[in-house]
């Protein structure tokens, strides 16, 4: 399988602060990978970078084979980024969100229609999507924000924490909607705290704490190598 | 250009939302309502040149002195009754605000150069702007009164002699220069015409940089509270046309509800002003002659030093912008931009910003808004280097802050950047 994203010895510093240590993985063509840790272990730091947000102190990051550094704007041509906690404008029906969102990818009209129609698919709230974002519910705006991210069948689609804050009905139907459409051919970067969801979720997990990735496999390899019934006891007997 | 139109038009959208609806609705009620009430008082102004006039005297002196208020616009209704009771009765009865009274022996009297008393009655029933002006009404009619006894008098002493020139040898005629134009008038009728035909200058100039600004603060600021706009930050499109993008819906939006806030301001100023339009047709050919009347060049290099002050509050904005985290701290953030603002309007409205001390000149000159504000006395007083100057000056104010403002944008600090004593650590 080709490799999609590879990150090399990445490192970023908040002032003196070192948020990431090095850190390597590298996310294969049609995977789900996921990073998991504890809060504060630079799940978003890393993400963020990736996406283009934050400036790397070192390292390297290519996607495609193009350099981070060297090539933004390929990176933003090929990704589809859902920060932690996102919001859509509030004034901006559900369905000029997705249109607004569309036009920076398509390359005809009718691609916008077809991005259009397979957001709708993708995001189930109906005629709600003729409502403004602003009378939507969390879980709502989750899945409408999840669905402008995989409409445009992008490379690498990147959720940050794309469960976090929401009740179980609502994290049941976005996980159903990651693994079922993200294998479409596209590739899925995401993270989590939430330990069991990542194991549900990935074929391939890097398990990350204070800035360093503390192992990396499928979660099958990683149960049997620690002998644990789950990923969080693996987590533990690592930290251990 | 697709892309960057699309992202034009979702601003614009953002920006057009109830509140600013709201607020320009509000605004124009309340300028109607005023107006309605100026007018009022206006024809209640109107009202008070009307008097009731009862005549003691009935001699052909009384009634030319009548017909000579006439002259001077005064309406009159004369009572066919002796008796100032039943005089005042009527006059109550008609709503009158004055009753005149012109004593019975007048004629004699004046024969006689002896002075007579005229007795005035003023039926107060509020106490508004109309009443304040019963003195002045008072004056005139007293004014009158005397002018036509005296000239009465003088033309049976001298009748070969004109009164008017007997009471007044000196005349004067006026003229004003401005530069080499020179023109008959009275300069303060002249510099009373400019100031109130200039008095919307500044109000527009001080409504637009601080309107346009307010939205881009608050756009910015609001992608931060939604948050909306890390997604933003990583569609491809370049980041200067994300910073572009919202400084030109902040402009365009902003001048379009100045647009319908002068309308309105304009609307209700009429009601004071409506017979302003009248003087001024005459007024209008000296300011002419003077060369006091902005031409087109004249208009176009004001707007343009107008489009410069407002790149550079937007600019400035746009960095202001960066550093509120939420709609709330945006509000806090636009003060010291409107502070900036509001100096050379308000100082401009009272002195001439030309004229101050040099110290305080530099200040002035060196807040960038400041020279639009000058650029109409510039204009008319051909300073044409003061306003290259300013020109010059706001585009280098303007490039710098653009290279301030896209740099951020270009780099993480447009996420991280906050003010810091308003910093909470968020743990989750
Ligand atoms: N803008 C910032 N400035 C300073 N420190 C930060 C900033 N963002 C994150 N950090 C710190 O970096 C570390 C990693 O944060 P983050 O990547 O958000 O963790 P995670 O997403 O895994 O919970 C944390 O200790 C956090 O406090
Ligand atoms: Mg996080």
């Amino acid at each position: 399988m080709a490799t999609v994203l590879e990150v090399r010895g990445l490192r970023k510093f908040y002032g003196h602060f070192e948020a990431l240590k090095g850190i390597s993985f590298e996310v294969r063509e049609g995977e789900i990978f996921g990073l998991i840790g504890p809060n504060g272990a630079g799940k978003t730091t890393t993400l963020r970078i990736v996406a283009t947000l934050l400036a790397m102190s070192g390292g390297q990051v290519k996607l495609l084979g193009y350099d981070l550094r060297e090539n933004p704007e390929k990176f933003r041509e090929n990704i589809s980024y859902l920060p932690e906690e996102a919001g859509a404008y509030r004034n901006l029906t559900g369905l000029d969100y997705l249109r607004f969102m569309a036009r920076f990818y398509d390359r005809s009209p009718e691609e916008t229609e077809r991005f259009i129609e397979r957001a709708m698919a993708i995001a189930g709230l109906g005629d709600r999507l003729k409502d403004k974002v602003g009378t939507y519910s969390k879980g709502m705006v989750r899945k409408l924000l999840l669905a402008r991210a995989l409409m445009t069948k992008p490379v690498l689609a990147i959720l940050d924490e794309p469960t976090s804050g929401l009740d179980v009905i609502n994290s049941l139907e976005v996980r159903d909607i990651i693994k079922r459409y993200a294998r479409e051919g596209l590739s899925v970067l995401l993270s989590s705290h939430n330990m069991l969801e990542v194991e549900y979720l990935s074929d391939r997990v890097a398990l990350i704490d204070q800035g360093k990735i503390l192992d990396i496999g499928t979660p099958q390899e990683l149960k049997e190598k620690y002998e644990a019934p789950n990923l969080e006891v693996v987590f533990r007997r690592i930290v251990q | 250009m697709k892309k960057f139109t699309n992202l034009l038009f979702k601003e614009i959208r953002e920006l057009i939302n109830k509140q600013l609806i709201f607020s320009l609705v509000f605004t124009l009620i309340i300028f109607y309502f005023i107006g309605q009430i100026a007018r009022q008082e206006a024809k209640r102004a109107e009202g008070i040149r009307r008097i009731g006039v009862l005549d003691l005297d009935r001699s052909p002196l009384s009634r030319g002195l009548l017909d000579n208020l006439r002259l001077v616009r005064f309406k009159i209704d004369e009572f066919e009754t002796g008796d100032k009771e039943e005089a005042l009765r009527l006059a109550r009865e008609r709503n009158l605000a004055f009753l005149l009274v012109i004593p019975s022996g007048l004629s004699e009297g004046i024969e006689r150069l002896e002075t007579r008393e005229l007795e005035t009655y003023s039926f107060l029933r509020s106490f508004s702007m109309a009443e304040a002006r019963y003195g002045e009404i008072f004056r005139v009619i007293l004014d009158t009164a005397n002018n036509y006894l005296s000239n009465e008098i003088l033309k049976k002493k001298w009748p070969e002699i004109s009164p008017e020139n007997l009471k007044k040898p000196l005349k004067s005629r006026d003229f004003v220069i401005v530069r080499e134009n020179r023109a008959e008038a009275s300069a303060s009728a002249i510099a009373g015409f400019m100031y109130a035909q200039s008095i919307f200058v500044p109000i527009i100039l001080a409504m637009i940089l601080i309107y346009s600004s307010q939205m881009v603060i608050s756009a910015i600021a609001m992608e931060k509270q939604n948050k909306t706009l890390e997604t933003l930050l990583t569609v491809p499109i370049s980041r200067s046309s994300i910073v572009a993008a919202k400084m030109l819906a902040a402009g365009i939006v902003g001048l379009i509800s100045t647009l319908i806030y002068l309308a309105g301001f304009r609307w209700y100023m009429r009601s004071f002003t409506g017979d302003i339009a009248e003087a001024a047709s005459s007024i209008t050919t000296v300011i002419k002659e003077l060369g006091l009347s902005l031409t087109t060049a004249g208009s176009i290099i004001l707007l343009f030093s107008l489009f410069l002050a407002i790149l550079c509050a937007l600019a400035l904005a746009t960095i202001l912008g960066v550093l509120a985290e939420d709609y709330r701290s945006a509000q806090s953030l636009i003060m010291p931009l409107i502070l900036l603002v509001m100096i050379p309007y308000i100082l401009s409205i009272f002195t001439d910003l030309r004229t101050l001390s040099l110290p305080a000149k530099i200040l002035i000159y060196a807040i960038p808004f400041s020279h639009p504000f000058m650029t109409t006395q510039n204009i008319l007083f051909h300073n044409y280097m003061a306003i290259g100057a300013g020109i010059v000056y706001m585009l280098v104010v303007f490039i710098i802050l653009v290279i301030i403002a896209a740099r951020i944008f270009s780099t993480d600090r447009v996420l991280t950047m906050k003010l810091r004593w308003r910093r909470r650590q968020v743990v989750l």
